[in-house]
């Protein structure tokens, strides 16, 4: 080979290079192969993609998507256009949120536990074993505690599980004889338990924003990160300019201005706990002025009419809920007659002490208008296509995560002897008041299969990683789902990366080993077997998007569709509406500034912050990343002379304290200190570790007061300014930023 | 015989009145383009890349008095390159790194790029990014990386390109392999719509030909067109149109139905 | 106004060879400690180069800094040179003489080191190969000859090569001398270099014209470099402030203030340094003194009309521009000691006669000027950019980070080392000039005064 032109112009870069140079500095080889200047990235093409459907398992909603794999490497992430949950049936395509987009950076995140490791009990090191060892440690131990009937002691931590993972905990749990609890940060028992009350229903059900003409919201981050973001976020937008010459009407309710309020055409601002009792004055001006619809204001009142509702007058809460006689008389009257409207709520409106209160009076509006199980407003989803199917297996309200922590740190009524923990990381999103984690370091054994080293696995002393779920067989049921039934399908698009193994697969082989009736109990080789079982059922109801000649075909078509599902199956209850709630007021402990956590719209509660993309994705209203921040108002940053990145010290009421540095938002309400959650990691790799505070720590362990869940916007706190300071990180500009008048960027019509 | 290739103009059109400020289009680009981590020293520098940035302005309800609570609502607006046709980051490169091709894009070659800086100085909206450090990321990580982008290295400007690898990729399997036209169906069909666009919930943003008579593009241009329509619904406006730099990223008015003053501004 | 003491050639010569025939002890001490600072200088270039272009405190939206700001400030001061050599020698100004040297050298160095400044910006100065030259014509990539950047090498580099030519015409009498008085390898080099000096009348016409004609030709390229530069500006047209269209005489008129400034700040260091006391005189820093009187206040007149332009169109933009450029901290405090130190201190000072004539005032002033006009540079190119326009959610700010300062401290001490490192070489007062000043040299009498005159040049 002789001189090419690329390699004499290479040749021609060092030695120009070897003049800029000296003293022993050395610039990077591939700084001088100069490429080609004329290849275009027009002209750049190269390989062939493969797309495989599955679903998202970065947060609960359970989003179908396709996932591009070239060369055997998953590249990115798409929406699956034929999935029933977050398609847009215009656009044709199937949405997702960040977080979803994320997905690939946990399959190839460097801090993947890499294989199976137990913790050497003399230096306290986790040291890597093979998967025959680890899972006979396991099985050792599980067989040790059942032969001495201590099966009683054992308990199996995870997420709620949902479609035939589910079914396999409960299986195992049941034929071992130990404990299955659920752990959810930001429980929705609230919302469930008013659900059922109201509707009657035990599934939650479908919101038809994108047809209703009238929306009000109470403190439901419906465009961020609560329940179904993504089908939300496609009604969102038919909901504003779906539709020929109509806009739909979206109010929010909510003591702080949220991203998701920060879209609405009305924020209304609350006192924290407030909501349930605007929900009734509102009904009491549509059922005085005889605006409901007769049947639902009767049985609403008890028969009793605008009577029963006499004490919610407007002229005589509005004080008490932080608004005006005259909004509330308008919101009720737009609620009334801008048919079809819907009433929602959740977020920090169920997670007061009276949180159930709020959410019954919040869900019966709907029964006023007549938009239950009517286009454009509630819409019920069926039970699942196959009965027996879970769909928030092991669920349980935080009262019983106190009771757990007593028994923990007492070993009484019995102590717990083994953990095992899959999916849910306690020890992080537990208020520190409650004291889990120190709780936790007296259980004898503690195996995690987390695939990360997330806190809870970092006090483990057998760790098992699981798949990703890239990597991984499953199905699942969306919850809320899509007004009608469906199952979708999740399987690896990639060969594992890493010596993990499938934790159905897992359960199923430590049965095995375990025998006796576990083993008959769960007779299966693997998971995917069992989701095959669970198809097969599917496949003879032979209905719904895919059906086959043959069960293999059906198989082939559910994977290649990302699930299977029915239209035709719709959720029909027509539930009558029951009594309003009497008036209920939240309970707060002593504190001058009312604490609102909120769910970060990449980071979540916690899950996102392993990885960067997240991690750097600014928060919509403050812009602000990879950090915690304290939300304060302008009166209050005054009051306090604080300005943005000055230390706040937030004391809990309960004496626990963190500090974060302020940013005054000119949106927040006076005597409000918003926080977002996620971050304060001491272990989840690289980009969570010791970055920010975990504002679950400085949370008071109340409940609500019926249904125990943890009450997580019901702290009060009291705030110090530190004098120490550091600058936010933020994408936002330097200056403070309102649009100019003079020169628009976001130019408005009037609507 | 040579045959000629079919004349595109694409076009994005933002409905301001959609967007929910999620940030989805933002991690969908960073996912798709390879763009380096952003760490937090990179704000802190304020040199985080995000070739589609969603900027949030707070805005005063009653403009006579300060934006300050209760009289204050955020607007959120997505901004990304906006492919002027009358590009004022083209002129002052002197390499010719980013330039104009026959579809409307203006085109950023990474190889050509000396790292002046100019073009970044020169462009009214803000959307160039300079790669100050080298981009790193961690071994595993790079499994990631898109084959169809260019990983650029550090002291090259860069920003979005309306996708164009899924651009060229349409070309060659729709048009080329298929002798079919690029519509939107076959775009959405074989997920070649730009990643934003593809990922973004309430769908703010559409992404079309504007050559296609048939795209949705041109529909909402239609409808939207202010010169056009006379009614209050032509949302349609460029952003920084005086400037004259023509972009091809229209923007659709948010609707207000409280505004408080309507600002006459052509 | 000649006030000179009748010199010998032989007087000459010696006091003006004498650095360049044995340097004193000082001499090289100052090389040294120059030397360090420059070697700074290019570790901290070569710690970007290895780094990356993050260790600058440039960011978005101020994509440019300090280092563009120097590259201005010594362009600007390249324009002394010329200013002084080719005007005043076309002017036939007698007072010319003992300064044309040192301030064509100082065009030389400055222009060198300006041109650094890009190249270091760049980050990978290795990339601009082409940049600045167009090498791959097979596959049609040329350079953009729409850009600035393109015109802006172009005629820095013609600018840079008229001048070198210039210094090498004027020298050429010089080196010849110095050839006579060396020995071995030095006379051998400074032989090839005399090409062919005899000194014969035809040499020296021939030199004359040569002078003249360079002159000529070198004023137009001189207008246009620095047009050119503020081209660089100019034609950005999304940055407020940048494209006032008096910014081309705005700029040229702002580099001769600058320029001959540095060029006083010279002459009184060679006066020390080198005792010339007897050829750098205080008429001579008064004529000097009257020039820069007239320079910056038709400066001054350009700066205001730039300033009222852009409040002219009373676009919020601009108005905001400048409102932030004037009244907010840190810009009002460098506003007010840029306007000072530019202009409301050094020139009423220089109205007075025994200002102009005290070396020492005139040193500090000169330099002083320079700090105003360096500031002046920084508040056109960085206020401009962190506004740029009303996306109010990405204005930003600057701050040099320590390597752009090393970088810049450097560049004061690479010029001062290329002057002085030249002063070893060849002489900074042209020995020929002297000595025909000394022969044209004659007295009049007016009245009843006598008072010196010069004979005219032909
Ligand atoms: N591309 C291009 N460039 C051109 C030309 C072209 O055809 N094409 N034409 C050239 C020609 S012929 C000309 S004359 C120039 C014109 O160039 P300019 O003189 O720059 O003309 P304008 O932009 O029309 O006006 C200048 C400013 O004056 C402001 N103004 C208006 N009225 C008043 C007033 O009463 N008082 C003050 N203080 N300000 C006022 C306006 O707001 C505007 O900002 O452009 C030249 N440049
Ligand atoms: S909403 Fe949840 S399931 Fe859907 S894409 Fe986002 S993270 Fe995935
Ligand atoms: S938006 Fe900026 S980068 Fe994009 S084409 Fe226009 S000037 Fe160039
Ligand atoms: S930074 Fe690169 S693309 Fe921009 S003007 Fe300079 S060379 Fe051209
Ligand atoms: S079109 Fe592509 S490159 Fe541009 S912002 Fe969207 S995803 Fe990024
Ligand atoms: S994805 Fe769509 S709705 Fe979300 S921020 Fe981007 S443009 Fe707005």
């Amino acid at each position: 080979m002789g001189v090419t032109r690329r390699r004499f112009l290479t040749m021609a870069g060092v030695s120009a290079m070897g003049a800029v140079i000296f003293g022993g500095c050395r610039v990077p080889d591939r700084e001088v192969l100069i490429q080609s200047p004329a290849r275009l990235p027009e002209d750049l093409v190269t390989g062939i993609d493969n797309w495989y459907a599955s679903t998202c398992h970065q947060c609960p909603a359970g989003c179908g998507i396709l996932v591009r794999v070239m060369e055997g490497r998953a590249k990115k992430i798409e929406g699956n256009p034929d999935h029933p949950l977050n398609h847009d049936p215009v656009l044709h395509m199937s949405k997702t949120c960040a977080r979803g987009q994320a997905g690939v950076q946990l399959l190839y995140h460097p801090d993947r536990i890499q294989g199976p490791m137990r913790r050497d009990r003399a230096t306290g090191e986790l040291l890597p074993i093979s998967w025959e060892e680890a899972r006979a440690e396991l099985v050792g131990r599980l067989r040790e505690l059942r032969d001495r009937g201590a099966s009683d002691t054992v308990l199996v931590v995870t997420e709620p599980l949902r479609g035939h993972l589910g079914l396999l905990a409960r299986e195992f749990v049941k034929a071992y004889g130990g404990q299955h609890m659920a752990f959810e940060a930001l429980e929705e028992t609230v919302l469930r338990e008013a659900v059922k009350r109201v509707f009657d229903q035990d599934r939650l059900p479908d919101l038809d924003l994108a047809n209703a003409e009238y929306v009000i919201s109470f403190g439901s981050g419906f465009l961020e990160t609560w329940l179904s973001p993504v089908r939300y976020g496609v009604a969102y937008g038919h909901l504003r300019q779906g539709r020929e010459a109509k806009r739909g009407y979206f109010v929010q309710v909510e003591p702080r201005l949220s991203a998701t309020g920060a879209n609405a055409d009305d924020w209304v601002y609350v006192k924290p706990g407030m909501e349930g009792l605007l929900a009734l004055s509102m009904a009491y001006v549509i059922v005085s002025q005889g605006l409901g619809d007769q049947e639902a204001s009767r049985l609403l009142t008890r028969g009793q009419g605008a009577q029963y509702l006499a004490a919610y007058r407007p002229q005589d809460v509005a004080g008490a809920i932080g608004t005006t006689p005259e909004k509330i008389e308008e919101l009720a009257l737009d609620f009334a007659a801008k048919r079809p409207s819907l009433a929602i709520g959740g977020g920090s409106a169920a997670a007061h002490t009276n949180g159930l209160f709020n959410l019954t009076a919040i869900y019966s509006l709907n029964y006023l208008v007549g938009s239950v199980g009517q286009r454009g407003g509630i819409l019920f989803n069926p039970a699942p296509p196959v009965a027996g199917l879970p769909v928030a297996e092991g669920r349980v309200p935080f009262d019983r995560w106190q009771e757990l922590t007593g028994r923990l740190a007492s070993g009484k009524p019995r102590p717990v002897n083994l953990v095992v923990f899959r999916g849910a990381n306690p020890v992080h999103s537990l208020p520190q008041a409650l004291g889990f984690a120190d709780a936790l370091k007296n259980v004898p054994f503690i195996v995690s299969f987390s695939t990360m080293m997330d806190e809870t696995a970092a006090m483990a002393d057998l760790i098992l990683p699981e798949h990703t779920y890239l990597e991984d067989w499953g199905d699942d049921l969306p919850e809320p789902g899509p007004g009608y039934e469906v199952v979708s399908y999740q399987q690896p698009v990639v060969r594992p990366f890493h010596n993990t193994h499938s934790f159905g697969d897992e359960l199923i082989m430590v049965a095995k080993e375990l025998g006796g009736s576990l083993a008959q109990a769960m007779p299966w080789n693997s998971f995917k077997e069992v989701l095959q079982a669970g198809a097969r059922k599917l496949f003879e109801l032979n209905r719904g998007s895919v059906t086959a000649p043959d069960f293999d075909s059906f198989w082939r078509g559910v994977l290649q569709r990302g699930g299977w599902w029915d239209t035709a199956r719709r959720g029909l209850a027509r539930p009558l509406p029951k009594p309003l709630p009497v008036r209920e007021d939240p309970q707060f402990t002593a504190g001058e500034y009312h604490l609102l956590p909120f769910a970060s719209i990449s980071l979540t509660e916690g899950r996102g912050a392993a990885l960067p993309w997240l991690q750097a994705t600014p928060d919509p209203m403050t812009t602000a990343v990879w950090q915690t921040w304290a939300e304060i108002s302008l009166e209050d940053a005054r009051k306090l002379g604080v300005s943005e990145g000055d230390f706040l010290e937030i004391t809990s009421s309960n004496g626990t304290s963190l500090e974060a540095p302020a940013y005054p938002n000119p949106a927040a309400p006076p005597g409000i200190i918003a926080m977002p959650l996620g971050q304060g990691h001491s272990s989840l790799g690289r980009y969570a570790e010791n970055r920010g505070v975990n504002t679950f720590m400085l949370l008071q362990p109340a409940t609500e007061k019926e249904t125990k869940a943890l009450a997580w916007a019901a702290t009060r706190v009291t705030v110090r300014n530190t004098g120490r300071r550091s600058r936010i990180s933020k994408f936002e500009g330097s200056v403070r930023v309102e649009a100019l008048h003079e020169v628009e960027i976001v130019r408005v019509t009037k609507g | 015989m040579v045959q000629e290739r079919p004349k595109h103009k694409w076009t994005m059109v933002v409905d301001i009145d959609r967007c929910s400020g999620c940030q989805a289009c933002v991690v969908a680009c960073q996912a798709e383009n390879n763009i380096t981590i952003n760490e937090q020293r990179d704000f802190l520098q304020r040199r985080a890349k995000e070739w589609i940035r969603i900027e949030r302005y707070w805005e005063a309800i009653d403009p006579s008095k300060p934006a300050e609570f209760p009289n204050v609502k955020a607007r959120f607006i997505p901004i990304m390159c906006q492919q002027c046709d009358n590009a004022p980051c083209e002129p002052v490169c002197p390499v010719y790194a980013t330039y104009h091709n026959n579809e409307g894009l203006n085109v950023q070659v990474y190889n050509r790029c000396v790292g002046t800086r100019y073009c970044a100085n020169n462009c009214p909206y803000q959307v160039r990014f300079f790669n100050f450090w080298e981009p790193v990321w961690p071994e595993s990580l790079r499994n990631q990386l898109n084959p169809d982008v260019t990983v650029r290295s550090r002291g090259i400007m860069e920003k979005c390109t309306f996708c164009v690898q899924r651009l060229s990729r349409a070309r060659r399997t729709i048009e080329g392999r298929r002798g079919k036209r690029i519509t939107d169906e076959s775009m959405t069909e074989e997920n070649l719509m730009p990643a934003c666009v593809m990922a973004c919930p309430t769908g703010a943003l559409v992404f079309g030909d504007r050559e296609d008579p048939k795209s949705r593009v041109n529909e909402l241009l239609k409808e939207h067109d202010p010169r056009q329509a006379k009614s209050v619904a032509a949302r349609g406006y460029r952003v920084l149109e005086d400037l004259t730099t023509e972009p091809n990223v229209v923007y659709l008015k948010k609707v207000d139905p409280h505004l408080k003053k309507v600002k006459a501004h052509a | 106004m000649q006030e000179r003491r009748p010199l010998s050639d032989v007087q000459i010569n010696k006091a003006l060879l004498r650095n360049v025939l044995a340097a004193p002890l000082w001499f090289w001490g100052l090389v040294l400690l120059l030397a360090l600072v420059v070697a700074a200088g290019a570790g901290a270039a070569g710690w970007m180069f290895n780094r990356g272009t993050g260790v600058l405190g440039v960011n978005r939206p101020a994509m440019w800094g300090f280092l563009i700001v120097n590259f201005v400030f010594w362009i600007g001061i390249s324009h002394a040179g010329v200013m002084l050599s080719a005007i005043l020698r076309l002017a036939y100004a007698e007072w010319r003489r003992p300064m044309v040297r040192a301030a064509e050298v100082l065009t030389v160095f400055s222009l060198m080191t300006a041109m650094l400044m890009p190249f270091i910006h760049s980050g990978r100065p290795w990339r601009l190969a082409y940049w600045a030259f167009p090498y791959d014509f097979a596959r049609g990539i040329f350079p953009n000859i729409r850009s600035a950047l393109i015109w802006d090498p172009s005629a820095v580099f013609t600018y840079l090569i008229s001048s070198s030519l210039f210094i090498l015409v004027t020298l050429l009498p010089d080196i010849a001398v110095i050839r006579d008085r060396t020995t071995g390898i030095r006379h051998k080099i400074y032989s090839a270099m005399a090409l062919g000096w005899r000194g014969t009348p035809r040499q020296w016409r021939l030199q004359g014209i040569a002078g003249i004609l360079l002159s000529a030709i070198i004023l137009p390229i001189f207008v246009s470099v620095h047009s050119i530069v503020s081209w660089d500006f100019g034609m950005a047209v999304s940055v407020e402030g940048w494209h006032a269209t008096i910014f081309a005489p705005y700029f040229v008129i702002g580099a001769v203030l600058s320029g001959v400034s540095a060029v006083v700040t010279l002459m009184a260091l060679m006066r020390w340094l080198f005792k010339w006391e007897d050829h750098i005189r205080e008429e001579h820093f008064d004529a000097m003194g009257r020039l820069l009187v007239v320079i910056a206040t038709a400066w001054f007149y350009f700066f205001a009309m730039e300033f009222m332009f852009g409040l002219f169109t009373l676009e919020p933009q601009e108005v905001a521009l400048r409102q932030l450029q004037v009244f907010e901290w840190p810009w009002s405090a460098l506003f007010i000691i840029f306007i000072l130190t530019a202009y409301f201190i050094p020139v009423p000072l220089w109205l007075f006669r025994s200002v102009r004539r005290n070396v020492a005032a005139m040193f500090w002033i000169s330099i002083m000027v320079n700090i105003g006009m360096w500031l002046e540079r920084f508040i056109i190119i960085v206020p401009g950019l962190l506004r740029k326009q009303p996306f109010t959610f990405v204005w930003g700010s600057y701050r040099p980070s320590p390597i752009e300062i090393i970088i810049v401290a450097a560049t004061f001490c690479l010029v001062a080392l290329g002057i002085l490192l030249f002063s070893k070489v060849f002489p900074l007062v042209p020995l020929a000039e002297a000595k025909e000043g000394q022969i044209l040299a004659d007295q009049i009498k007016v009245g009843k005064k006598t008072i010196p005159a010069v004979m005219r040049e032909e």
